[in-house]
């Protein structure tokens, strides 16, 4: 589904009018009035919104997975999908389908994080470089600008957005059927069993059909009985106790200590920019002529005024148009260092500021260039008043880094949002991991800043 | 060596400095005094470029420095300047960041590029003479005002100036660090060095000035050398501000 173009407001979309056909097939089912609501919610964190009760049922492409399963109640399938590869009309080698994906040079190909996709390519393309995204329109723009080699679409999506996308072509017949089905609360049994019913008696009277039809997304596997019914879930005996904690723990640790990597990368390298670029800043606000200083606060306001995500977003996905193309580790470092220096410019000016005028005047009566006199009598001084606060913004950039997720950046943040999509069951472990690797990183920073600013205080 | 000529400066609607001539020749002790807000310290301020002034020349050595400079040049003639007149601060202005050593060195290495190794030898020899070579490892902030002044002058002296200007050196010091420091200046002006002292310290001015010019209300009422102007002041405001100071 997806906002209407001639009204913003408003949704369109086959779930859409899915969802009001089951409303009103339940009211007649059912003898009282039954309206169906739109929630807006973001994708991959739909399941913990069901859970928390602030939404109903999830209706919104996602596919049955034994995960999924044992943590939500699900219903028959509403939708077969099948998954297509889209790749640039004029990709080298495309013809061949899918052995493409397999030549010799290594294809980036673009999933929606924690979707059936993802599991498909790392099963049975494992060369491949995944890149993960949040939504799955920015992962064909990329395919189009050449960030991607590829993209790998549920059949609907690639279907309706075929217009869109020009550039963009079908590689290889659809795989992988699988299986669209509408989640709620494990416990709400009889409303799962009153959707079951609905969902038949659309198939039945034509109805589904008609309206995939409508979108252009019928297609044969809609009646291939093997996915019309759910699959057995193997409740194999579960490991209990301490074995499912190391099992838990194996599984997770390590993928997630090396994305902790990537958060701590990001930081570090971004981070001396940032100060780099604010000590210039400050400078240019304190001593360059009237425009440039003029100039260098509108940078600060815009820069401190604006969202980081907003900045990112723009780095990435809006300066390629202007022929600037980075790819999203380095748009990533970019973006937390240009966010960042903001901050640190107005940092340093005041420390600047708070180093008494004799300083300055006692070196320029030694002879000393103001610049010289700058670089070793006041900015020394300057670094001592502003590194307790220095270091407050560094921890804080710590955590900023997990912002990085929403341009494909794989951190912390990102690969515990990927693990709890796989395993919506797991989410608190996870989160409380996640939380425990951040603090484990911060903790130690924030020991440093609070010993300097013992230390400095005169 | 210093020729000032018709030097006028306003701070908005106040003149501080009413148009002043003055000349101080090589070898010179001259003491500046007069009652707070007369223009002493803004005038001499003006000597090493650290004020701008509105109209009048400041000459030293031959080179000049006028008001409606055009900035590069202003500030290379200022380096000029700067390189060869030392100043004392009435807050001594010591970098708070370095020891007192470096404090001594900094210009020679960093402004004059002198080898660091020379640059440590004369420093040590500069510490000796205003008796703190023991203290050359301390960090300015645990000196007494009187010892920081000191550093001070050493750290003017260690660029090998020509003159040196100070702003009121004991104004922040008590009676016995006072003494310490006038001790060292009465050494150096005994050397020969120029110098240039704004200063409250009568005693001082009457005994090591060969000069003395008497600022009030932006102008200087009196020049002459200090027994004629401490005995037989000719001006109204000089027998006012001295029967204050008694």
């Amino acid at each position: 589904m997806f906002p209407d173009p001639a009204d913003p407001e408003r949704r369109i979309g086959f779930e859409i009018d899915l969802a009001h056909a089951l409303a009103a097939e339940l009211s007649r089912a059912l003898g009282r009035e039954i309206e169906a609501r739109f929630a807006q919610g973001q994708w991959d964190k739909l399941p913990d919104l069901l859970k928390t009760g602030r939404i109903d049922l999830v209706l919104n492409g996602y596919e049955w997975t034994p995960e999924r399963a044992q943590d939500m109640a699900a219903t028959l399938p509403y939708y077969v999908y099948e998954l297509q590869l889209l790749a640039r009309a004029d990709a080298q080698g495309a013809d061949a389908g899918w052995a493409w994906l397999d030549a010799p040079e290594r294809k980036a190909v673009g999933v929606l994080g924690g979707s059936a996709a993802e599991r498909y390519l790392a099963e049975h393309h494992p060369d491949v470089e995944l890149v993960s995204y949040d939504g799955n329109t920015n992962s064909m723009g990329d395919v189009v600008k050449g960030r991607l080699d590829a993209t790998l679409q549920d059949l609907p999506i690639a279907l309706f957005f075929r217009d869109d996308f020009p550039e963009l072509e079908f590689v290889g017949p659809p795989v992988e059927p699988g299986r669209y089905v509408i989640f709620v609360r494990r416990e709400e049994r009889a409303l799962c069993a009153a959707l079951d019913r609905a969902i038949l008696a659309l198939r039945e009277r034509g109805e589904l059909r008609a309206i995939y039809e409508r979108y252009g997304l019928w297609t044969r596997a809609q009646e291939d009985p093997r996915y019309l019914s759910l699959p057995a879930v193997e409740t194999g005996p579960e490991p209990g106790g301490l074995g499912a904690v190391r099992a838990f723990l194996a599984r997770n640790v390590p993928t997630l200590v090396e994305s902790a990597g990537m958060t701590v990368l990001l930081a570090m390298l971004s981070f001396p920019l940032a100060i780099a670029l604010g000590i210039l800043v400050a400078l240019g606000r304190l001593y360059g002529p009237r425009p440039v200083s003029a100039a260098l606060a509108v940078y600060v306001e815009v820069l401190r005024g604006t969202p980081l995500m907003l900045q990112l977003f723009v780095i990435f996905y809006v300066l390629p148009s202007a022929g600037i193309r980075l790819d999203a580790f380095a748009a990533a470092i970019l973006g937390l260092a240009i966010n960042y220096s903001a901050y640190e410019a107005e940092i340093y000016r005041a420390g600047i500021v708070a180093v008494p005028v004799g300083q300055m005047e006692a070196a320029l009566s030694l002879g000393m260039s103001k610049a010289l006199a700058l670089r070793r009598v006041v900015l020394p001084q300057a670094v001592r008043i502003v590194l307790p606060a220095v270091t407050n913004d560094f921890i804080a950039l710590f955590k900023d880094t997990s912002v990085c997720s929403v341009i494909t950046v794989v951190e912390l943040t990102k690969r515990y949002n990927i693990a709890a999509m796989t395993r919506p069951a797991e989410v608190l472990p996870l989160a409380a991991l996640a939380a425990t690797l951040y603090l484990a990183m911060s903790y130690p920073l924030s020991i440093l800043s609070s010993r300097l600013e013992r230390r400095l205080r005169p | 060596m210093i020729r000032v000529r018709e030097l006028r400066k306003r701070h908005g609607a106040q003149e501080v400095l009413r148009g002043i001539t003055l000349d101080v020749h090589p070898g010179d002790v001259a003491a500046i005094i007069g009652p707070s807000g007369g223009g002493k310290s803004t005038f001499l301020r003006c000597l090493n470029g650290l004020e701008r002034f509105d109209s009048g020349t400041v000459e030293i050595h031959g080179t000049t420095l006028r008001a409606g400079l055009e900035r590069s040049l202003e500030a290379r003639l200022q380096r000029e300047i700067r390189s060869r007149v030392g100043m004392v601060f009435q807050q001594f202005h010591l970098f708070p960041h370095r020891s007192v050593l470096e404090n001594v060195t900094e210009a020679p290495i960093h402004v004059a590029r002198r080898p660091p190794e020379e640059a440590h030898t004369r420093a040590l020899e500069l510490l000796e003479r205003v008796g703190l070579s023991a203290k050359a490892h301390s960090r300015p902030g645990v000196l007494s005002g009187g010892e920081q002044q000191r550093v001070a002058i050493a750290r003017a002296l260690a660029m090998d100036p020509e003159v040196i200007l100070f702003d009121e050196p004991t104004s922040a010091l008590d009676p016995r660090m006072t003494g310490e420091v006038l001790s060292v200046l009465s050494d150096l002006a005994r050397d020969g060095l120029t110098l240039v002292v704004v200063t409250h310290a009568m005693a001082f001015a009457r005994l090591a000035a060969n000069r003395v010019h008497v600022f009030h209300e932006g102008r200087v009422v009196e020049s002459g050398p200090p027994e004629q102007v401490f005995t037989e002041p000719r001006s109204a405001a000089t027998r006012a501000f001295l029967e204050l100071t008694g």
